[in-house]
């Protein structure tokens, strides 16, 4: 099931909410949010909710177990064997397509290529248990002793199949009780209801144009409109996915949660290093801590240090050489940025931003095509194209202007131009208070409204 | 308390369509979309561990949903609020691939699959031209592809020694596209159309349908909204036939004109554009002063008729166009008053509807054969009518598919009943209904 759905929208959200609400006892709370988890995950995906379920009680059971034998040697045998098993079943789910076709290429295989689809939300589950046992390892947070509470904070909904990836210490409490005041709930609506349109109103309608542009017409593109189209790219892969985030953070409050923020103005920023600070920051702070850290940070081989993670976190991304491409190219870009930090700091910040768009941009076109050969040639159309304009693509820009200026205006950094005690900010909050209720109310209506008009649309990161 | 109002209203919207869907009466088909809407499946666990019965939930939900035609035609002003439209601007629109849907209604079962088989189906899955409001595809067919379809109807020409087979296809409305540079269309029409014309042999007889057409192209042949000729455009096809055949064309003037207002057709539904919504199409038609009474039969015999009629006058907004014939039917078999003992067979797809209803002026009996819907027999039909001609009357991406060439030669050969409908015990339908149209059906 996907936020951006009617089923979940009027279906799925009223039922889990009444049954949340219908009791305050939280045993009971955790109970019905964890069927509903698991309802919402089987949606799509019946199978794969078995396995989902055995990672959850395997680290359970680890956890429990690392914690008990801490101080021992037994103890870093437990955290290995959590790693190794669930490393082991992302690598076999969601790679093992991706090793056989690269070993098959060089030594043919005796046996055939593995079928499976991709489990939904592996690749971040994962990354949530593995966070798990190593913190417990490492003594910063206790074992969860209630296997219900565990499975709960593994499948919660609100996170379970495209992140954010969060940490069990960030809401370890909330787990266990949950206090509900009316501050956290109007914040949750809040972010639902923005997520929402971000979604089904810049994303979606960014979608039409990049399949337009970067599938249909691929092959007949002038360097404009491939500029164009990977331009919408980024807009649909931002508004997208921290459309799809300002909903969970939205859902999480709304039962009770404080995920942190996933995204904060990624296209405000002025370096490359800053815009990864902004994007998708669970999973930079999961790379950050648990690989960046125990190779030796900036203590020692940063350099290779940077170059393997950003690798690590292209093939995060999926089970195809461009991601590693990707990663590999921002690590580069990162390492450049570090040695040639003296020349940036002198740089106006305006060119810094344009250099940083433009970077980022182009790492769409690598991120967008999976086939190499079709990379190659749109990348190439992207400085000399023989093809000229399409027929079109001026009306596609008219028809657009007004959407544009509010995309724009929603990649500006309002709240750190006017931060938490700016008096402006203060000053619109308490005149236009009321106007908020309405303001989000309408957002519901019109993103329902072309929900009602659209085909199935799920969000982009959960094929990762 | 403005927190309070905020975590109220939202809960108010979230709970309130639910509620509004209990109240509401509910619909099992959508007007404007010409289909049926989908039913609540009944749970099984198979098809709920293969994730079919949760997707047919949700599509059930989709097509439930309270004020979902009120939702659907506010969508354009969304649209239209994003930006601004250019005068005498020119659009692309991409269409998206179609997905069939999971739930298939069992007396349509076998349309769906049928038309799904037509690649046509998946060639208006592209690029579409939108000027002024009026959708075109973008295309003039392949002269390489023509040759195929020349080859059946030959083989039609050698099976049925002394029965004269016409080709009369019609071009693309990208053909007369009033702007200068798309001109190329036009001549990409031709040369696809001619090639039909040079690979004829074996007796088959070619009509100059796109000449016809196109020394009328000042006058707007085709629909805007609509994927289909307008009657006036079938009327030139008719006469590029007559002249083929040796009739006499009937002037228009010598017919009824009648006219039907606001259709948005079947480009419409699939852009769902608004400058397309803006210039709904007028259709001027000509009803022959001829008697007819018409029969259909089911696609797989022939031995239960039910009364039909050549034109439903009643059909009307998106249903327009099945004005002809009520729309695609497996087999129609039209008697008229001219008894000159003469019959033919029109071998069609929905472009041919708007053309065979020209013919009740020079037949005694004309069957209508839909050529992905009729499973029955054709040659006996042939054979056992004494048909005196056979028109292959389809629009051009029929005549480009490999897929819909192999459904018309697979007409004399398929082993549907035919009992010679002698005396029907015939079946009064309710003629008022409006007409289904499947749309899927795009040609």
């Amino acid at each position: 099931m996907v936020f951006s759905s009617l089923t979940f929208l009027y279906l799925f959200l009223p039922l889990s909410l009444l049954f949340h609400y219908s009791t305050k006892n939280d045993l009971f709370r955790n109970i019905f949010l964890t069927i509903f988890s698991l309802v919402f995950y089987a949606w799509a995906e019946p199978m794969w909710i078995f396995l989902m379920v055995f990672t959850a009680l395997f680290d359970y059971s680890t956890g429990l177990y690392i914690e008990k034998k801490r101080g021992t040697p037994w103890a870093k045998v437990g955290l290995i064997a959590s790693i190794v098993v669930n490393i082991g079943l992302l690598v076999a789910y969601k790679y093992g397509g991706f090793i056989y076709d690269n070993l098959n290429y060089w030594f043919p295989l005796p046996f055939d290529r593995p079928q499976n689809s991709l489990p939904v939300g592996i690749s971040f589950y994962t990354f949530m248990v593995i966070s798990y046992v190593v913190d417990i390892y490492r003594g910063e947070i206790k074992a969860q002793r209630n296997p219900l509470n565990f499975l709960m904070f593994i499948s919660l909904f609100q996170h379970l199949v495209a992140g954010p990836i969060v940490r069990y210490s960030q809401i370890s409490e909330q787990v266990e009780k949950r206090s509900i005041d009316w501050s956290r709930l109007s914040d949750g609506v809040t972010r639902f209801c923005v997520g929402l349109f971000k979604k089904v109103a810049i994303a979606n309608v960014a979608g039409v144009l990049v399949d337009k542009y970067l599938d249909t017409q691929l092959y007949a593109l002038s360097s404009y409109e491939g500029w164009f189209g990977i331009v919408m790219f980024s807009i649909q892969l931002y508004f997208d996915f921290s459309g799809y985030s300002d909903m969970a953070i939205g859902l999480a409050k709304l039962f009770g949660f404080d995920f942190h923020e996933n995204f904060k103005h990624p296209y405000a920023a002025i370096s490359v290093g800053d815009f990864y600070r902004r994007w998708h920051i669970s999973l930079g702070r999961f790379f950050r801590d648990y690989v960046y850290i125990p190779l030796g940070g900036n203590r020692k081989y940063q350099d290779r240090n940077i170059l393997i993670v950003w690798f690590l976190t292209g093939f995060w991304h999926g089970a195809n050489w461009n991601f590693a491409l990707w990663g590999t190219y921002f690590g580069v870009l990162m390492v450049l940025e570090k040695h040639l930090k003296f020349i940036l700091d002198k740089t106006p910040r305006f060119l810094k931003h344009g250099y940083t768009l433009v970077l980022i941009v182009f790492s769409r076109a690598i991120f967008y095509f999976v086939d190499f050969n079709q990379l190659s040639y749109f990348v190439g159309n992207l400085f000399y194209s023989k093809h000229a304009v399409n027929p079109g693509f001026l009306s596609d820009i008219t028809t657009h202007v007004f959407w544009f200026i509010l995309v724009i205006v929603l990649c500006i950094p309002w709240d750190e131009i006017y931060a938490q005690d700016h008096p402006f900010r203060n000053r619109i909050a308490m005149r236009y208070a009321y106007v908020r209720p309405v303001a989000n109310a309408f957002l519901l209506v019109i993103s329902t409204m072309l929900l009602v008009n659209a085909t199935f649309n799920p969000f982009l990161y959960t094929r990762f | 308390m403005a927190k309070k109002i905020n975590v109220f209203l939202f809960f108010i919207v979230v709970l309130g369509f639910p509620m509004a869907y209990f109240v509401m009466p509910k619909a099992d088909k959508s007007n404007s979309e010409k289909r049926k809407l989908a039913t609540f499946p009944s749970f099984n666990s198979e098809a709920y561990l293969a994730g079919t019965w949760t997707k047919q939930v949700d599509e059930y939900i989709d097509d439930h949903f309270p004020f979902r035609t009120n939702f659907i035609s506010s969508t354009d002003y969304f649209h239209a609020a994003k930006g601004f439209q250019l005068k005498h601007s020119e659009r692309v629109v991409v269409l998206p691939k179609k997905q069939p849907k999971l739930q298939v209604e069992s007396g349509d079962s076998t349309k769906n699959q049928m038309a799904f088989l037509d690649e046509f189906e998946e060639k208006y899955a592209g690029s579409m031209l939108i000027i002024d409001g009026c959708v075109y595809p973008m295309g003039g067919g392949s002269p390489a592809m023509s040759k195929y379809f020349a080859e059946m109807v030959n083989e039609y020409a050698r099976t049925f020694n002394g029965v004269r087979v016409f080709s009369a296809v019609a071009p693309l409305s990208s053909a007369f596209i009033p702007v200068e540079k798309y001109a190329h269309y036009n001549s990409q029409n031709k040369r696809t159309l001619l090639a039909i014309k040079n690979n004829l042999k074996d007796g088959a007889i070619f009509c100059d349908v796109f000449g016809e057409l196109n020394e009328h192209s000042n006058t707007k042949l085709y629909f805007g909204t609509d994927h289909h000729w307008k009657p006036l455009g079938a009327y030139y096809g008719y006469v590029a036939f007559c002249k083929a055949a040796g009739l006499e064309a009937v002037p228009l003037d010598k017919m009824n004109k009648k006219v039907k207002y606001n259709f948005l057709g079947t480009m419409y539904q699939h852009t769902q554009d608004p400058t397309v919504r803006a210039h709904p199409d007028t259709m001027e038609y000509w009803v022959p002063k001829v008697q007819t009474e018409a029969v259909k039969f089911g696609p797989y015999n022939t031995d239960k008729p039910s009364k039909t009629k050549v034109f439903y006058e009643s059909s009307s907004g998106g249903n327009t166009y099945s004005t002809f014939l009520g729309g695609d039917e497996p087999l129609i078999r039209i008697q008229t008053g001219i008894k000159n003992g003469k019959k033919a067979v029109v071998i069609k797809n929905s472009m041919g509807n708007a053309f065979a209803v020209y013919l009740v002026n020079h037949y005694q009996e004309i069957w209508v054969v839909d050529l992905r819907y009729s499973k029955q027999n054709l040659t006996k039909i042939i054979k056992e009518n004494n048909i005196n001609d056979i028109v292959f009357a389809v629009g051009m991406y029929a005549a480009m598919s490999k897929g819909t060439i192999g459904m018309m030669r697979r007409l004399t050969t398929q082993s549907g009943i035919y009992v010679p409908p002698t005396n029907p015990e015939v079946q009064e339908p309710n003629v008022e209904s409006t007409p289904h149209v499947d749309s899927t059906d795009m040609e």
